[in-house]
């Protein structure tokens, strides 16, 4: 309970603040702000990396997975890694807005917005992984279980099966949960757009909503509903990714810890990524106003937390080995500390345990720069862990007679480029054109701290 | 159809010519003037055989005319040379009597490696042949094949094989050749053949060896030479030197109780290999039946199979090889001993002495690539220990003109360069590539007034000769052969030859005069004249059964009385050599494409070579040792330099070459000869001298800058102290026959592993297939690959992909090593699909594409694979395969020598060992139709049926009374990391080693 004692020291609103200046700020930066210059260059930059996405994938369609560095014993490689890291951002979303609105955590009003749609974008980037992973993506449906004239279904045992549901459940909440967030917004950019495109615009997405009281009754039923729903969720496709390695019999991935182990990486991640936009955007578009020293403070504190549930199992994926014995588990540990990809390896202890805990410290957690430049490392991090994960686990298994090694190929690093770009070409359209703060829970937060002070 | 037939071109034209303006009887009386030329006459023949004896000086114009006629009538059914106008196929509406289509047929042939027969069975299924197993019958094969045999399909159906008469470039005809040789004829026929030489390979064929005769009848004035790169003139020098003749050795492994093999390749490539692999593997296997097992001593340079399969193996250098036979030699008083033993290691005596202890039982095989002496040595070891009559027979050399084939090609060669070789044929070889560097081959070759060439490719030898005639593919053509013990076979052609190729038969034939040479008629023909009973209807009866058996009954050679010269003991003296500092050269044929000959065939290329484990290249090998003297690692890059050449060759480091060797491989770095072969690897014949063909000094090595990457199957030699490959001592196994296990059962309990299952054991009721590897049979000579790449279709997939880590075999053959690096022990392991019972990658496959069926087996559903990859992941065993790209479209295989009974996969889509599932399903539809089980024995793998050792069995493990069943029993065998409870199929019996008791761990 320290901890939230400690969030509450710093408002979650700048003083000063009235429902009309919420409202006016938020909408003001879609509907009658001009475009920024770094807008315009953040998208260019962007977009030419989705761009890159888009010929990447089109050779991948043409060629065959053989563009890549997968081999035969490293069949996995960094589609898989990529799939692993990008749903793990995706989470961090869903945490701060489901759970956390769940436990009515009330830091999590200026940042959720953000939050919920870098998970949109995220979970976008990963579903996309887990198709080009395929050696023929055209049929990625056939893990669907329809009927089908030749009575076939898909492999019930299989955590892959599992892992393609939750994905698909997970990215189709995430976009209504984002949509019906958004509802009451829509309808308020309409009522304050100044041109008819843009009213028709936000109205068509507003679907009707008048703020009626019935409307708000429901709305809240659903959201509330949503969110219970979610934060669950949020865990299980984590934990369907952790099995996805665990039902393996391979070393290193065939151990009982993987699911919190994922899930604490995911969240990590997530609050890391937050952070990464949060941040500069605040500064970008001025809401120091809304998005304070508080919230700042609120998710390092946060990260921090999940580093440390990380490092407790990263330290338990070490001792592991050597307690059981299993000499295959032990050559792979120590492969990850010595062998090929040690520098992965230590890379990701380096940037998700030890430069963390300078988040130890209040003076550094309010140090923006070094902040951005933390979670920039851990999302760096996040990625050594998952490539780590796939590729050392394999390079290295039973028979020494198939062992070889994985090295990304061009393409292999395009795709992760190019999702990059998928992911912050999203982002900067989100930027323009959505509210970025809720506006009516920010409004409902103004008058509460209203009628507290 | 035309009217008018197809004419060579200059001839016509010639004789238009001459007609022109001429009118009248004067026409024809002309055209028969005309008719008469000798090159006129060789178009005719071609153009309408027949043809020419109905010309006789008296024909009449109506006559003529009548001729004519019915020549042109059916012209257009002689079916032969490049027509532009349509020509219209005639389907089977009625199938010729026996042909079921989809149903195979067999036919008896045999393939050849340096002339020697290997007979085979070829399978043809809709007319194609596509498949070549071993004759079980035939003595060289015994059923098995090498992987040579195997590729040999692929050959036949390369589309860089040659196509056309080639004269000095541009393109040319077999008519005007062969009026060419028929007008060369009459100026030999004056001087009796005097500039005429021919050049071929090593011969074994009985027609050929009647067409030289007859050749030298007829010019008394030719010459014949022979050479092969990888000859065995040193076996026959050193019987020359043994016994004053030259001999050949026939072994009896299943007698030998004790062997030493120096540096043998009586497992790998002599004659007779297959049969030998065979008997020694029954005697490795014995202990398990309760009979005798062999014990082997190996003493080596490089790497033999032959060593691998040793209970002691002892590395050393060419020259203290030979002083170990001498000390041996004098251990046995087979020689007046003169301080040899001093001089050899120390445990030669203790060799000896087990030799001596076996006497009668013993035996010393000496490989192809040692010298004379050692050979010579090997005989006079031989002779002490009894051996003729008791492990090893003598037979009359079976090539033909056996000895040194090296004399002959330099007295070749210095008669070119005199100028006094007017026609030089090479029939079936590639001297300018093969022929040692410091002879100068290419450039004599100049000074020759012709130069024919008639060989598979347009290779070096026919770029640098005047004509090119394309060669019929040995399953092209009619010929015989004889194998290792003198057994002749015929050889019947699988297809008709297309695009005027010709044999060396038809060559001979056109030399001797014959203006159609037929290779039917002449092989035909000879036989005839060899029955022994001429009688027409015996004639054809002892044909029929000859080319159907794939041997003619009763060929094989009579063992010969031979003893070694009364003073050889006395005259055989060490050879002094001064070991230098710069390293010593090892020259060997790479164990894939040979001399070079087998370049240009993609599942060679990409097999494995035994040792090594490389593929697309060779390499100049050397020991971790010598390695370091030099300062060189992997993939470095060297420049090998004596006076006369350079060459840059990228360095492999192996365990188990001699100190300061370096070992190439040559026959790899070809120039010329197919789009598959070409710039692959580098070219060992640049070094190799006429005075140094196995083995040279005087080549410095130096590092330069650079690296060649080089596409290695296996990247980890040890076994990283895993129970992989399981070992254990004669002696431990006859003391307690369940000693293996009992470790295990230790081992068990210390780690608390019980084998147990959350899900239900499945009861297998039918069959329940399953497979034994006895791995103290396996010699891994890679048979099995190649069989598993022929029978299912496996894509070639290219040195680039291998580098990859794309490779596509769905069997492979495991190498690795223990003990000291410096001299270690190797260990072959064949890895198929396990077809684990409780199978790790059925569960992870999202859409059910890898299931079980009701026998057992482990399928592969290709159609509903999506490729996530996931069983390959969790295959323990990573015997999972991955089309990656789509390998089968760019597969060089022509789809007309695909098996119709394989699925190719697609892009995308895992494969794996099916246990050949075809050949199980083909057998279980006969049975079902017959109404009765599946017999054992009726379905074989195809490694398994290519397999020389038996190493690999395969059938129903429900059948107790089955050979698979019987292995499985064994208490040696074990399964592969059973530590993960997958329940394979697929089992291996540990290796068991011999040892000497005095050589115990020293």
């Amino acid at each position: 309970m320290t901890l939230l004692a400690d969030i509450r020291e710093a408002p979650p609103v700048e003083p000063g603040q009235n429902l009309a200046t919420v409202s006016n700020r938020v909408s003001d930066i879609a509907l009658r702000m001009p475009t920024p210059r770094w807008w315009w260059a953040g998208f260019g930059a962007s977009f030419l990396l989705f761009i890159i996405l888009c010929i990447a994938a089109g050779n991948l369609f043409v060629s065959g997975i053989g563009i890549w560095g997968v081999n035969i014993p490293v069949a996995w490689g960094f589609a898989l890694a990529n799939y692993v890291w990008w749903i793990g951002v995706a989470s961090g979303g869903t945490i701060i807005s489901a759970l956390f609105f769940i436990t009515r955590s009330e830091w999590r009003t200026a940042v959720n917005r953000v939050a919920e749609t870098m998970t949109l974008f995220a979970a976008a980037a990963a579903g996309l992984m887990p198709i080009f992973h395929l050696g023929r993506q055209g049929l990625f449906y056939w893990l669907f279980p329809y009927p089908n004239v030749m009575g076939i279904w898909p492999q019930f045992r299989s955590p892959l099966l599992w892992d393609f549901f939750a994905l698909l459940c997970y990215i189709i909440a995430s976009i209504l949960f984002w949509y019906i967030g958004l509802l009451p917004d829509w309808a308020a950019l309409r009522d304050r757009a100044p041109t008819r495109w843009q009213q028709v615009f936000y109205g068509t997405l507003a679907c009707g909503w008048t703020g009626a009281a019935r409307h708000w009754k429901r709305f809240r039923v659903v959201y509330g509903i949503m969110c219970a729903f979610m934060a669950p969720m949020v865990m299980s496709v984590h934990s369907i990714v952790g099995l996805d390695f665990a039902g393996g019999l391979t070393p290193g991935w065939h151990s009982t810890q993987f699911p919190p182990y994922f899930v604490f990486g995911a969240v990590y991640s997530g609050f890391a990524t937050v952070l990464f936009l949060v941040l500069p955007i605040r500064r970008l578009y001025r809401l120091e106003a809304f998005i304070t020293e508080y919230h700042i403070n609120a998710l390092a504190k946060m990260m921090l937390a999940t580093g440390l549930m990380l490092t407790y199992s990263y330290a338990l994926e070490a001792f592991m080995p050597y307690y059981s014995g299993n000499p295959y588990d032990v050559k792979q540990i120590r492969n990850d500390f010595f062998d090929l990809y040690a520098l992965q390896y230590w890379g990701k202890i380096l940037f998700n345990v030890v430069i963390p805990q300078l988040l130890w410290f209040p003076r550094l957690r309010l140090n923006e720069p070094l902040l951005f430049l933390v979670s920039v490392g851990i999302i760096f991090g996040m990625w050594l862990e998952r490539y780590v994960i796939v590729v050392s686990s394999l390079y290295q298994d039973f028979m020494p007679s198939a062992w070889y090694f994985f090295a990304g190929s061009l393409w292999d690093w395009l795709t992760l480029a190019g999702s990059i770009g998928l992911f912050l070409t999203g982002i900067f359209i989100f930027l323009r054109l959505v509210p970025i703060i809720a506006m009516f829970e920010m409004r409902e937060l103004v008058h509460r701290e209203e009628g507290a002070g | 159809m035309s009217p008018e037939p197809k004419a060579p071109g200059a001839d016509l034209a010639a004789l238009r010519r001459r007609l022109a303006g001429t009118r009248g009887r004067v026409y024809w009386r002309s055209l028969e003037e005309v008719a008469r030329s000798p090159s006129f006459l060789a178009w005719l023949e071609g153009e309408f055989p027949g043809l020419v004896g109905a010309i006789d000086p008296g024909l009449d114009r109506r006559r003529f005319l009548q001729v004519m006629a019915a020549s042109f009538a059916f012209a257009g059914l002689a079916g032969c040379g490049p027509e532009p106008e349509t020509r219209y196929l005639v389907p089977q509406v009625e199938a010729p009597e026996g042909i079921v289509p989809g149903v195979p047929r067999h036919f008896a042939t045999a393939t050849m490696l340096d002339g020697f027969a290997e007979g085979v069975i070829v399978k043809h299924v809709d007319g194609r042949p596509i498949k070549i197993e071993g004759n079980p019958q035939h003595p060289a094969s015994l059923g098995a094949t090498s992987p040579w045999g195997q590729a040999s399909i692929l050959g036949l159906y390369d589309p860089d094989r040659s196509q056309a008469v080639i004269r000095a470039g541009g393109s040319s005809t077999w008519e005007r050749f062969s009026s060419l040789i028929l007008e060369r004829r009459e100026q030999w026929q004056r001087d009796g053949g005097k500039g005429l030489r021919l050049l071929t390979g090593t011969m074994t064929s009985p027609s050929f060896a009647a067409q030289i005769a007859e050749l030298r009848r007829r010019y008394p004035e030719a010459r014949w030479h022979q050479w092969d790169a990888a000859n065995r003139d040193a076996a026959q020098s050193g019987a020359m030197i043994a016994y004053g003749r030259p001999l050949d050795i026939l072994l009896d492994l299943d007698k030998a109780d004790v062997i030493l093999a120096v540096e043998s390749d009586m497992l790998s490539s002599a004659p007779g290999h297959l049969r030998y692999a065979r008997h020694f593997a029954a005697r490795r296997r014995a202990a398990e039946v309760g009979a005798r097992m062999s014990r082997v001593y190996a003493i080596e340079s490089a790497p033999t199979l032959a060593g691998s399969m040793a209970d002691h193996h002892f590395l050393l250098r060419p020259e203290e090889i030979v002083m170990t036979l001498f000390a041996i030699a004098g251990a046995l008083h087979a020689l007046p001993d003169q301080g040899y033993g001093a001089a050899a290691p120390p445990w030669a005596a203790a060799v000896a002495r087990d030799l001596q202890q076996h006497r009668g039982a013993a035996l010393v095989h000496v490989g192809g690539d040692q010298p004379a002496i050692a050979h010579a040595l090997a005989h006079l070891i031989n002779d002490s220990l009894a051996a003729p009559g008791a492990t090893l027979r003598h037979i009359d050399p079976v090539a033909l003109e056996a000895g040194d084939q090296l004399g002959a090609l330099t007295d070749l060669v210095s008669a070119m360069n005199a100028g006094a070789v007017d026609t030089l044929f090479i029939l079936g070889a590639n001297p300018v590539f093969t022929v040692p560097a410091d002879l100068g081959f290419a450039e004599a070759l100049k000074r020759v007034h012709i130069s024919v060439h008639l060989g598979e490719y347009f290779d070096e030898t026919a770029a640098a000769c005047q004509w090119h005639v394309p060669e019929t593919h040995e399953y092209e053509a009619w010929s015989d052969a004889r194998a290792f013990d003198g057994t002749a076979t015929i050889l019947q052609p699988q297809v008709r030859a297309t695009h005027s190729r010709r044999s060396v038969h038809e060559i001979m034939g056109l030399l001797l005069g014959q203006l159609s040479p037929d290779a039917y008629q002449i092989v035909r023909g000879y036989w005839q004249g060899e029955a022994e009973k001429p009688g027409e209807a015996d004639f054809a009866s002892f044909w029929t059964q000859s080319v159907r058996d794939g041997l003619v009954a009763g060929s094989s050679a009579k063992p010969v009385e031979a003893t070694t010269l009364p003073d050889l003991g006395a005259r055989l003296r060490p050879p002094l050599s001064a070991r230098s500092q710069a390293p010593t050269i090892l020259f060997r044929p790479d164990a894939a494409v040979w001399d070079g000959r087998f370049a240009n065939n993609g599942w060679l290329q990409e097999m494995p070579r035994p040792h090594t484990t490389l593929t697309w290249d060779n390499a100049a090998i050397m020991s971790p040792a010598t390695a370091s003297r030099f300062g060189l690692a992997d993939e470095n890059v060297i420049e090998l330099r004596d006076d006369q050449n350079t060459l840059h060759a990228p360095v492999l480091v192996l365990p188990g070459i001699a100190p300061d060797c370096v070992l190439l491989p040559f026959g790899e770095g070809r120039s010329k000869g197919g789009a598959v072969g070409v710039g692959v690897g580098f070219d060992a014949y640049l070094l190799r001298r006429s005075d140094g063909l196995r083995q040279r000094s005087g080549v410095s090595l130096r590092k330069i800058e650079g690296k060649w990457r080089l596409a290695l199957r296996q990247h980890h030699q040890m076994m990283a102290g895993r129970p992989i490959v399981r070992t254990g001592d004669l002696d431990s196994f006859l003391r307690d026959a369940e000693f293996l296990h009992k470790e295990e059962a230790e081992e068990r309990k210390r780690h608390g592993e019980v084998e147990a299952s959350l899900y239900p054991r499945r009861a297998y009721d039918g069959n329940a297939w399953a497979m034994a590897i006895s791995l103290d049979s396996c010699i891994g000579c890679g048979a099995c690959v190649l069989a598993c790449q022929a029978e299912n279709n496996l894509a070639v997939v290219g040195k680039e992909e291998v580098l990859r880590g794309h490779e596509m075999h769905w069997l492979r053959v495991d190498r690795y090593y223990s003990g000291s690096p410096d001299d270690p022990e190797t260990l072959f392991q064949p890895v198929p699909c396990m077809h684990c019972e409780d199978a790790p990658c059925e569960v992870v496959c999202p859409v059910q594409a890898t299931v079980h069926d009701s026998d057992g087996l482990n399928l592969m559903v290709y159609n509903r694979c999506v490729g996530t990859r996931f069983c390959s992941n969790n295959c323990p065993y990573k015997v999972r395969r991955f089309n990656f790209f789509d390998f089968t479209a760019k597969d060089p295989r022509p789809r007309e020598s695909w098996n119709p009974d394989v699925t190719v996969r697609a892009r995308g889509v895992m494969e794996k060992c099916t246990y050949c599932i075809q050949r199980i399903r083909e057998a279980k539809i006969l049975a079902d139709r017959e109404n009765r089980p599946i017999r054992e024995g009726e379905v074989k793998t195809a490694c398994q049926q290519a397999c020389p050792t038996e190493a690999i069995v395969f059938g129903d493990k429900n059948d107790e009374a089955s050979a698979v069943s019987k292995r499985k029993a064994s208490p040696l065998d074990y399964a592969l990391l059973d530590g993960l409870n997958t329940r394979p199929r697929t089992t291996y019996a540990a290796r068991l080693y011999n040892r000497n008791p005095e050589l115990a761990e020293g």
